[in-house]
């Protein structure tokens, strides 16, 4: 969330820019927008008219170059480098690090093979010092490096634009999350009862046995009455006895 | 009463106010007489006492730290008041302030405080006298009625202004806003006296329901929080609402986040921790029945002894 409040004001300046140029001053504007090391959201600059006007006019590689940046990857920039123009290293890095957005998107670990594939490095050692420096210092996205299997546990990861289709598989998982939490308040809400009749039950349990502890005792001691009444075969049982009766 | 001008935030801890809140009531349950306990007497103890009046008022110096702009209080000591002088006590204050002051070097008298439920006149003159102490002391006012319907904290907390009202420059109370501030051990014992378990520990059934209470409090309003999200994107994707990028790609962020936990590790160490407590609450049946089972034993021995001779005293139940 401090991502979008960094990105907002450099969003600005770039819409405005790019509201008030054309055509070929453009294409300089949206190079600096895709180099900026802070400027992760491009979908604004994407809405600008101007912007979209460049489609179909020679400079039309530069609004295909911003889409790339909005929701393209890194390896699908290689196999359409011919008909984009060439990268400055900044652009190169900020391509990858929204790569690593993208792959994010999906799994929440990421192997370091499928890491190491997607962003075309060869040892974990850059691979570890790239997710290091350039993604968790920038703060896009945060989580576990777990390097004895291999993988990156993602906690956080920062949004990418949004492609067309994707709101509405967005208001499909927001409907699937709204059922589950509804069906455990409701399942929670049972065993809540359950609980209560269980302790109930076990109350009335306890209060039964007493009851019938105490007829016992009591038919005991009308017991206890009846044979001391009965002619005992001892001196020490007369003797008794007698101390009863006299009680 | 008008709001503060003077630009100062102060920070109060729970400290302050559970001692007032504590001298409040210690004063008040040792001002009624000793007969005036236990539910049975209730009924006489409305005809035998007189009906407990407005409770006395209590009163008390604060003590903290102040940095720049910033007045941190910390902690609190109690004053007698002198109702005949309308004042406090001057040499007690003073040897209680060296007396922390030994304890706690940095920490200066910021102001003082009492119970009632309004700020009321003679309390300047409290205030003039600690002056030469503090030049600006704090008033911090706790009002000891219940009020159900209250949500926040009836602590307040006032500072002196000098107005000028009818042309004469008047010192009066204004109020000033304030935040609470925590430390651990603080939060720890606030924590422990929110959640009030019942007073007879409470089978495990009532301890059970109280948590599930908790978390069903808190899965709700996690769920209403989510309908309002769901509602507006809803209406977005409808159109009623212009795009908002930025909203987007936070709420995407977000929901890239579930399902929270799930991963081989997680399930591996929960189902362990999950048959670990199984195990153990089998193992507790277990050895409960076999001590039950122990005494049954010895009582049928005791009952079904032979080997005694007691004639026809002998119980056959």
């Amino acid at each position: 969330m401090d991502i979008e409040q960094k990105q907002e004001e450099l969003i600005e300046h770039f819409v405005n820019q790019a509201s008030t140029f054309q055509g070929s001053s453009l294409a300089t504007v949206i190079i600096a927008a895709t180099s900026h090391p802070s400027l992760f959201a491009f979908s604004e600059i994407l809405s600008v008219p101007n912007v979209i006007e460049l489609q179909g006019t020679e400079h039309s590689i530069y609004l295909d170059l911003l889409r790339m940046f909005a929701h393209g990857t890194w390896s699908e920039y290689k196999s359409s480098a011919s008909i984009l123009p060439p990268f400055a290293p900044d652009q190169v890095l900020k391509l990858k690090q929204l790569t690593v957005l993208t792959l994010a998107e999906t799994n929440k670990v990421l192997p370091y093979d499928v890491l190491m594939q997607e962003l075309d490095v060869v040892n974990v050692r850059e691979l570890e010092d790239f997710l290091i420096n350039e993604c968790m210092y920038v703060g896009i996205v945060r989580g576990k490096l777990d390097q004895f299997r291999r993988c990156f546990q993602v906690q956080f990861a920062a949004g990418r634009d949004l492609r067309p289709g994707q709101l509405g598989s967005m208001i499909h998982t927001l409907s699937n999350w709204l059922s589950t939490s509804d069906n455990l308040l409701i399942s929670i809400q049972e065993k809540i009862k359950w609980a209560d009749t269980m302790s109930d039950l076990d109350k009335k349990h306890k209060k039964e046995a007493d009851e019938r502890m105490e007829e016992v005792k009591k038919a005991l001691s009308l017991k206890k009455l009846q044979t001391v009444s009965r002619p005992t075969l001892t001196s020490e049982g007369t003797r008794r006895c007698s101390l009863n009766l006299v009680e | 009463m008008a709001s503060s001008s003077s630009g100062l935030t102060f920070k109060l801890h729970p400290l302050v106010i559970v001692n007032i809140s504590d001298h409040h009531t210690r004063v008040k349950s040792q001002s009624q007489p000793p007969t005036a306990n236990g539910f049975a007497s209730d009924a006489t103890s409305a005809s035998s006492n007189s009906p407990p009046l407005s409770s006395p008022r209590v009163f008390g110096c604060v003590i903290g730290v102040q940095r720049g702009r910033t007045v941190e209080i910390f902690n609190s000591f109690e004053l007698l008041y002198d109702p005949s002088t309308h004042s406090l006590d001057r040499s007690f204050l003073e040897k209680k302030q060296e007396l922390y002051k030994k304890v706690f070097p940095n920490f200066y008298i910021l102001g003082w405080y009492s119970t009632s439920a309004d700020a009321e006149e003679s309390d300047m003159h409290i205030h003039k006298a600690l002056m030469d102490i503090n030049e600006s002391p704090v008033y911090v006012l706790l009002n000891p009625s219940i009020n159900h319907a209250q949500k926040d904290l009836p602590v307040t907390i006032y500072e002196s202004e000098l107005h000028v009202i009818d042309g004469i420059p008047q010192l009066i109370f204004v109020r000033s806003s304030y935040t609470i501030e925590t430390v651990e051990a603080e939060r720890i014992s606030v924590d422990h006296v929110a959640h009030l378990k019942p007073s007879d520990g409470g089978s495990a059934a009532t301890q059970l329901a109280a948590h599930l209470t908790g978390i069903h409090s808190a899965i709700k309003m996690l769920n209403s929080r989510i309908r309002v999200l769901h509602h507006y994107l809803n209406a977005m994707q409808k159109g009623e609402i212009p795009y908002e990028n930025s909203l987007l790609r936070q709420v995407s962020s977000l929901l890239r986040r579930l399902p929270a936990i799930e991963s081989e590790k997680f399930q591996d160490d929960f189902l362990m921790e999950y048959n670990d407590t199984l195990l153990i609450s089998y193992l507790a049946m277990f050895t409960d029945c076999s001590s039950t089972m122990n005494d049954l034993v010895d009582k049928i021995n005791v009952a079904f002894d032979r080997h005694s001779r007691r004639g026809g005293r002998t119980a056959f139940i």
